[in-house]
């Protein structure tokens, strides 16, 4: 995308943002970001193997050195498992709510310059965002369970450190590229930036993105989990008419 | 080169799994076998979640069983009668496994079982089969003699039929009870039983090693039908993508497993077969003693 293209998109869209869809949570100080997404949903078809989100956003002034931008894919929200063994047996840890993909990147200077405590008040920590039941709430394994948690989901290349790509324009726009997974699961995600500035978060935004099947990957989703009976018979069907196909053609060779 | 699979929710590159289902076609049709125990495995260590894996398996082995038993058909080496009987009590057992099973997890025993089950039928059956064969290759290379003792009680027994394509005459007990004991076993270790069904035929019943083949893989059809249908009806679990990738390889893999199959002698199948069964049951004592487990692990809500 050019130079002159991006800005007369991201100048569009910020005239078409909707401010209602922000979530104020980065701090007192925090201010509700002009921003919008070049898109608002992402098909899922059986060619799908990733994708990105370009969000736009226009950052508070005035601007110093240690200010920039975080950004972060959040979603969808699923109740969510993994069990841990120990010498006593297995123990199931349940969440009852933890994001399906959690892709994060910052610029390098508010890396260097914000503390994770502030990354965690804004949001942008994938730990804080998983909910344990009530009776968890007061575990002191928590922590550990949370960053077990976390460790497994980078590993699955669902949570993502430095998932974003962010550019600044002059004048304070920001555009940042966000790497989604293939292996996301439909649903609605969160896309939601954080101006940072001295460390500190100074502005925020939240926008709603929608990943949905299409073509043939919606139709088999729907007909297995609407239509089972037939799916089953389609399933064997496909076997015997592949297992057919084979045999009739070495027959032929 | 990527695709996206819609109940497994995952990209794949299907190169790669064509490959898998080539190289358990190709054992699928030299053996006998479905080839479920080393496909399973094989889709979870690629990353397919394991519900899917277990289920979308099922779906491939049907399709290279039906691939496989069709050479074996042309040339008259599939025992229907035989095989019909072991079906019967096939169905028997794994309705009577399936049953166990829920008891074993009610009591939380199920893994340890699983796995202490399948070292031991995988190394007895494997040991047990080289043995033999080793001895028979130093011999014709063929089959084991028709009348020994270990075969005593199929002639005893009464209700006894021919059957033609295998040159048996035998009591029709001896099979319905093979049947009925490894469909148990399969409902209870998750499997098909072709590993267990193949042996079994040989040694017990005294079916020539070819004609085990095409009547184990006629067999395994009817299994994996059924498994297929209720796993896609009931539980959603089979990818028909991932199935489908899987089948054009494994039936590719079958064609050249039957004939593969055909340029070795009786013996040299028979000890192939008992090796391969032999390296499953050592990466089970690896991962029971010598690999341990991952302390957290992510459970899969598909």
């Amino acid at each position: 995308m050019s130079f002159r293209l991006a800005i007369t998109l991201a100048l569009t869209m910020l005239t078409l943002s909707v401010p209602s869809l922000a979530q104020p949570g980065g701090g007192p100080e925090s201010e509700i970001m002009p921003a919008g997404l070049a898109q608002d949903s992402i098909e899922i078809n059986v060619n799908f193997t990733g994708s990105t989100v370009v969000m736009f956003a226009s950052t508070p002034q005035p601007e110093n050195a240690t200010s920039g931008l975080a950004v972060a894919l959040i979603g969808p929200p699923l109740p969510q498992a993994m069990v841990q063994r120990t010498e006593g047996g297995e123990k199931m840890i349940n969440f009852a709510s933890a994001p399906a993909v959690f892709a994060v990147g910052a610029e390098a200077q508010v890396l260097v310059s914000a503390e994770r405590e502030a990354f965690q008040r804004a949001g942008l920590e994938p730990a804080g965002a998983l909910q344990p039941p009530v009776s968890l709430l007061t575990s002191p394994n928590l922590p550990a369970w949370r960053d077990a948690f976390v460790r497994l989901k980078k590993q699955q290349g669902l949570y993502i450190d430095d998932a974003a790509d962010i550019r600044r324009f002059p004048g304070g726009l920001s555009r940042a590229t966000i790497t989604l997974p293939a292996n996301a699961p439909p649903g609605a995600y969160r896309v939601r930036a954080v101006a940072f500035r001295d460390g500190q978060p100074v502005g925020e935004t939240d926008q709603t993105l929608l990943l949905q099947r299409t073509g043939l990957e919606a139709t088999l989703f729907d007909l297995s989990s609407q239509h089972g009976v037939v799916y089953g018979i389609i399933a064997v069907l496909l076997g015997c008419l592949v297992g057919g196909a084979a045999a009739w053609l070495g027959r032929k060779s | 080169m990527l695709i996206h699979l819609p109940i497994a929710q995952i990209a794949v590159d299907p190169l790669i799994l064509a490959a898998i289902g080539m190289l358990v076609g190709f054992l699928s049709g030299m053996f006998g076998v479905g080839g479920g125990f080393l496909l399973t495995p094989l889709l979870i260590f690629y990353g397919i979640p394991p519900a899917i894996a277990v289920s979308t398996q099922a779906n491939q082995v049907l399709a290279t069983s039906i691939a496989g038993v069709s050479s074996h058909w042309r040339e008259r080496l599939v025992d229907t009668k035989l095989g019909s009987l072991m079906l019967v009590g096939g169905i028997g057992g794994s309705t009577l496994g399936v049953g166990i099973f829920s008891l074993l997890k009610a009591f939380n025993l199920i893994d340890a079982t699983v796995t202490v089950l399948y070292i031991i039928l995988l190394g007895v059956i494997g040991a047990l089969m080289a043995w033999e064969s080793i001895g028979a290759l130093r011999g014709s290379g063929g089959d084991p003699g028709r009348r020994t003792r270990l075969r005593a009680w199929t002639r005893v027994l009464p209700v006894k039929r021919r059957f033609p394509r295998s040159g048996l005459y035998i009591s029709v007990i001896p099979p319905i009870a093979i049947g009925f004991f490894v469909g148990m076993l399969a409902a209870v270790l998750g499997i098909g039983g072709g590993f267990i069904l193949a042996p079994a035929m040989v040694y017990l019943l005294g079916v020539p090693t070819r004609v085990m083949i095409g009547t184990s893989l006629f067999q395994i059809i009817f299994i994996t039908a059924y498994v297929t249908f209720l796993q896609a009806a009931f539980n959603g679990t089979v990818d028909l993508v991932l199935g489908l990738v899987l089948m054009i390889g494994g039936v590719i893999g079958a064609r050249y497993g039957a004939i593969a199959s055909r340029k070795l002698k009786a013996a040299q199948l028979r000890l192939l077969l008992a090796l391969l069964v032999l390296a499953i049951a050592g990466r089970l004592i690896y991962e029971l003693f010598v690999g341990p487990l991952p302390e957290f692990e992510l459970v899969s809500r598909l």
